[in-house]
């Protein structure tokens, strides 16, 4: 198989498919028995919760892991010992959510690492030079390409783990969750690259959570669940309501409680004018009553997560002032928002909520310890501490139960239980949850949801930072739309619905569209 | 503290007992036996009775350095100055005593007390300067401290000229440093409850639990509300006493302050806590584990003692000490990955709710 692309005759045969294929991990199914084809000039979507096998089948398409049953096929050939380098040589590319860039380096050299051009034994630099420029310029990358990789955003790092991925043999394009950290514009031109890969009779495999993607860059859609393929469809003969259905295994009105809408205008939580020094957040304002869960919802970069950051005072606040309770708080830290009963729930697991190599006890007692009951004069009183733990890890249902156990050992899920349990240790004022429920399962989502209203039916306050749409709308009694660090509009009620959210972070405020159907033509005006 | 991994072993399986032990405590259990055996093979008199005192007052101020060294390695630090700021004490207490001795000779507790005082003031001074490049002025640990290593070096020579200093009370010498009670060396008399008072910071204390969250994730602790650099700063400051009050020790042991004196116990303190179970990445590390540490090296130096071969010999075996108990340490981090994998199949398995990574159901 020589043949640099796919022909048009090629194009009713599938490139690469996976065959009855399943993948254990000492034991337990991760995928079970899933067939794929992938077909030349054709966009899959494969959609599915966290944890339901799709980056097991990514690592099997790309060679990291065998098959304990079932074949793979590449161009019609099974394929017995498949390892990453030979997959990339038959033109099986892929862009994971792990890069795999060498930070140091320039992009140039990133792009042609381990393939260098080479003119009389010496590095070709001037040809890297100029083939890295053309492969950027077709993304409309403006950036110099000797720049290091490691002084990219994210955003920018992701386009060029594309552009590298684009720059092996054609054949098959894999991207997990690409647009994660994308604004709309890079999305946008994302986009834009797929469908002319499409064009070029490219294979792509778009892997991602987000329902409305399918249909912007779909043609057929896979909904993989507990390592099962669910159902398959193509594009625009299914409803979003039965992809849903299909990912969750459940009504979604099941997964999400009712609103919980203030019981009084008294303010838990109030900010005025807020400012941070580096710029993130601009003049924002906004308030949380008793019982009442509010939500703020933005684009990446939008500058939502430091909003609840700024409040929390992990990021420094230039201006403004953040109330607690009435106690009006000029240069927040997180010692004197905790002291006046404002709780911060990270977004990162690993680096700010728990110390993973640690048990289950030392994390959620972590922040109480602090309290004279736990210890007085300093010195644990670790029957009483174990016996707080326990409680608390009995009502949220962590499991394993023993509390002795390293936080590491515990599922994406559970350890969301473990820091949520760190916030309950004492009755607080004010929750800030950071995406609560990045990397976590539709059981421990519930269970989230779940906990969130029982603190506001007991009268606190509630303020969630979300990216996901979803579960802004259906969850929020109030949302706050942020749009480049500032606070674009406040929606109530009614007017709370997955357009005008999307709207209003694309920095459009005026009247709303015509039908609430067309996000998409919506977001695409914005972004061009 | 009741641990996990025994829970989980397949019954009748001995070598999963001692891979338990081993994920546990490391490889050290095992290396005792073996070190035991070989060198009261060598020679008779390694167990003997006077041998084990004379190991006992070695260890005195091998445990010191090392447990202060656990704290700084708990936090996720580490400490190079720890030999520099014996040699340090060393001189300065030694100075102070013998110049308040020889305007006081009838009064050697005066000149003492003042010796102890000025082992405070090192051992604190010692701990703020490390503490505050490492958590105020957010330099890496091992920069700082062979940075501040060098300076103390070079202070000590400074005040000492090179020279030792002698002219201690005798109260001194032949009370802290080669007297003994009911057969016990004074000074493991001395450091017994300074060890105790470490154990019950660190296991039973909240400071203690600060720590390990500290060092097993520095942005964690802060948004529980823990002061992270005063925290990391206290720990240098207990290093920095605990390495002082050693040197003080080891002065009266050597009847002279030394310009040049401990500078072998940055690495035997380093090596003491990591074979004992202390993780280079932090946020792990026990005073039992270290103590065991300790033992482990005191018997390595001197059983090669008593086969005759030279310190030369010794400190090419501690060194390689050291790299082994990287190894080892790296070992143990992988087997408790490997428990994790295991556990994680066997929980999600047992609560079909569960659904963790890859929680599918056969």
């Amino acid at each position: 198989m020589e043949a640099s692309a796919p022909g048009a005759d090629e194009r009713d045969e599938s490139v690469v498919s996976l065959v009855g294929v399943t993948k254990r991990f000492e034991g337990v199914v991760a995928l079970n028995t899933v067939s794929v084809d992938l077909h030349p000039g054709e966009v899959l979507v494969l959609l599915g919760e966290n944890g339901a096998g799709k980056s097991t089948l990514v690592n099997l398409l790309i060679g990291a892991l065998r098959p304990d049953e079932g074949t793979i096929r590449i161009r019609g050939r099974a394929v017995l010992h498949q390892d990453p380098a030979a997959a990339r040589r038959q033109g099986i590319n892929a862009v994971l959510q792990d890069f795999s860039l060498a930070p140091s380096l320039s992009i140039a050299d990133n792009l042609f690492l381990g393939r260098e051009p080479h003119r009389l034994g010496l590095r070709d630099r001037a040809r890297i030079h100029a083939e890295a420029r053309r492969a950027l310029d077709l993304l409309g990358m403006t950036i110099d390409v000797e720049t290091p990789v490691a002084f990219l955003g994210r955003a920018e790092q992701q386009m060029v783990e594309i552009v590298k991925a684009l720059c092996g043999r054609p054949g098959v394009l894999i991207l997990d969750e690409p647009t994660a950290t994308l604004t709309e514009e890079e999305t946008h031109r994302l986009f834009a690259i797929v469908a002319r890969l499409k064009s070029e009779h490219w294979a792509i495999l778009y892997i991602t959570h987000r329902l409305e993607e399918v249909r912007r860059v779909g043609d057929r859609v896979m909904v993989l669940r507990d390592g099962r393929c669910i159902a398959a469809y193509r594009v625009g003969e299914v409803s979003e309501d039965q992809l849903i259905a299909d990912m969750v295994g459940r009504p979604l009105s099941v997964l999400y409680p009712p609103k919980a809408a203030a019981r009084s205008t008294r303010a838990l939580l109030k900010a005025e004018s807020l400012t941070t020094r580096d710029g993130r957040v601009a003049d924002v304002s906004l308030e949380v009553r008793e019982g009442e869960i509010v939500g703020i919802a933005g684009l990446v970069r939008a500058g939502c997560s430091e909003v609840a950051r700024a409040c929390f005072g992990l990021i420094e606040v230039e201006k403004g002032t953040v109330e607690i309770g009435g106690t009006r708080v000029l240069k927040p830290d997180p010692r004197t928002m905790l002291r006046l009963g404002m709780v911060y729930l990270p977004q990162d697991r690993r680096g700010e909520a728990l110390a993973l190599s640690r048990s289950i006890e030392e994390n959620v007692a972590l922040e109480a310890l602090a309290s004279p009951r736990l210890s007085p004069f300093g010195i644990v009183r670790h029957a009483l501490v174990h016996r707080d733990v326990t409680a608390i890890v009995e009502r949220l249902d962590v499991r394993p139960r023993n509390i002795h156990l390293p936080v590491v050992r515990l599922s994406g899920g559970n350890q969301q239980k473990v820091v949520l349990g760190r916030a309950l240790t004492r009755p607080r004022l004010v929750y800030l949850f950071d995406e609560p429920t990045a990397g976590v399962d539709v059981g421990a989502r519930q269970a989230i949801y779940r906990h969130m209203h029982e603190l506001c039916a007991a009268g606190a306050g509630v303020l969630f930072v979300s990216s996901d749409l979803e579960e802004v709308v259906h969850l929020a009694a109030r949302v706050y739309v942020m749009h480049e660090g500032r606070v674009q509009a406040e929606l109530a009620g009614e007017e709370i619905d997955a357009a005008t959210v999307i709207r209003h972070s694309f920095g459009l405020d005026s009247a709303p569209g015509p039908t609430q159907g067309h996000v998409t033509g919506g977001a695409s005006g914005a972004a061009s | 503290m009741p641990q996990a991994e025994s829970q989980t072993r397949s019954p009748g399986l001995y070598l999963d007992f001692l891979r338990g032990i081993f994920v546990k405590v490391g490889a050290l259990p095992f290396l005792l036996v073996v070190l035991v055996v070989l060198f009261s093979a060598a020679n008779k008199y390694f167990l003997g009775m006077q041998n084990l005192v004379d190991m006992l007052h070695e260890g005195v101020f091998t445990a010191l350095a090392a447990l202060g060294q656990l704290f700084v390695l708990i936090s996720g630090g580490f400490d190079l100055s720890i030999g520099a700021n014996i040699a340090l004490t060393s001189i300065t207490s030694a100075t102070v005593m013998s110049s308040m001795y020889s305007a006081y000779p009838h009064d050697p507790a005066l000149a003492i007390a003042a010796g102890v005082i000025a082992v405070l003031i090192v051992g604190i001074l010692v701990g703020l300067v490390n503490g505050i490049g490492v958590a105020y002025l957010e330099v890496n640990p091992f920069i700082v401290t062979l940075a501040t290593a060098s300076a103390f070096q070079g202070v000590t020579l400074l005040i000492s000229q090179g020279q030792e200093v002698g002219g201690l009370p005798d109260a001194f010498v032949h009370g802290v440093g080669s007297g003994n009670w009911l057969g016990i060396p004074v000074a493991a008399l001395i450091a017994l409850p300074l060890i105790l008072a470490l154990y019950v910071l660190l296991s039973r204390a909240r400071y203690g639990r600060y720590i390990f969250a500290i060092g097993s994730s520095p942005g964690a602790a802060r948004v529980a509300g823990i002061r992270v650099p005063v925290q990391i700063l206290l720990t240098y400051i207990i290093c920095g006493l605990a390495a002082a009050i050693a040197g003080f020790l080891l002065t009266a042991r050597v009847s002279a302050g030394e310009p040049l004196l401990g500078t072998e116990y940055t690495l035997t303190s380093i090596t003491a806590a990591v074979i004992g179970g202390a993780s280079l990445r932090g946020g792990e590390g026990s005073v039992g584990g270290t103590l065991l540490g300790v033992v482990f090296v005191i018997f390595l130096s001197n059983g090669m003692d008593l086969m005759g071969l030279s310190a030369n010999h010794e400190m090419i075996a501690l060194g390689a000490a050291l790299i082994f108990a990287v190894v080892i340490d790296r070992q143990r981090a992988r087997a408790v990955a490997a428990g994790f994998r295991k556990r994680l199949a066997v929980d999600s398995v047992r609560d079909p709710e569960d659904s963790g990574p890859g929680a599918a159901h056969p």
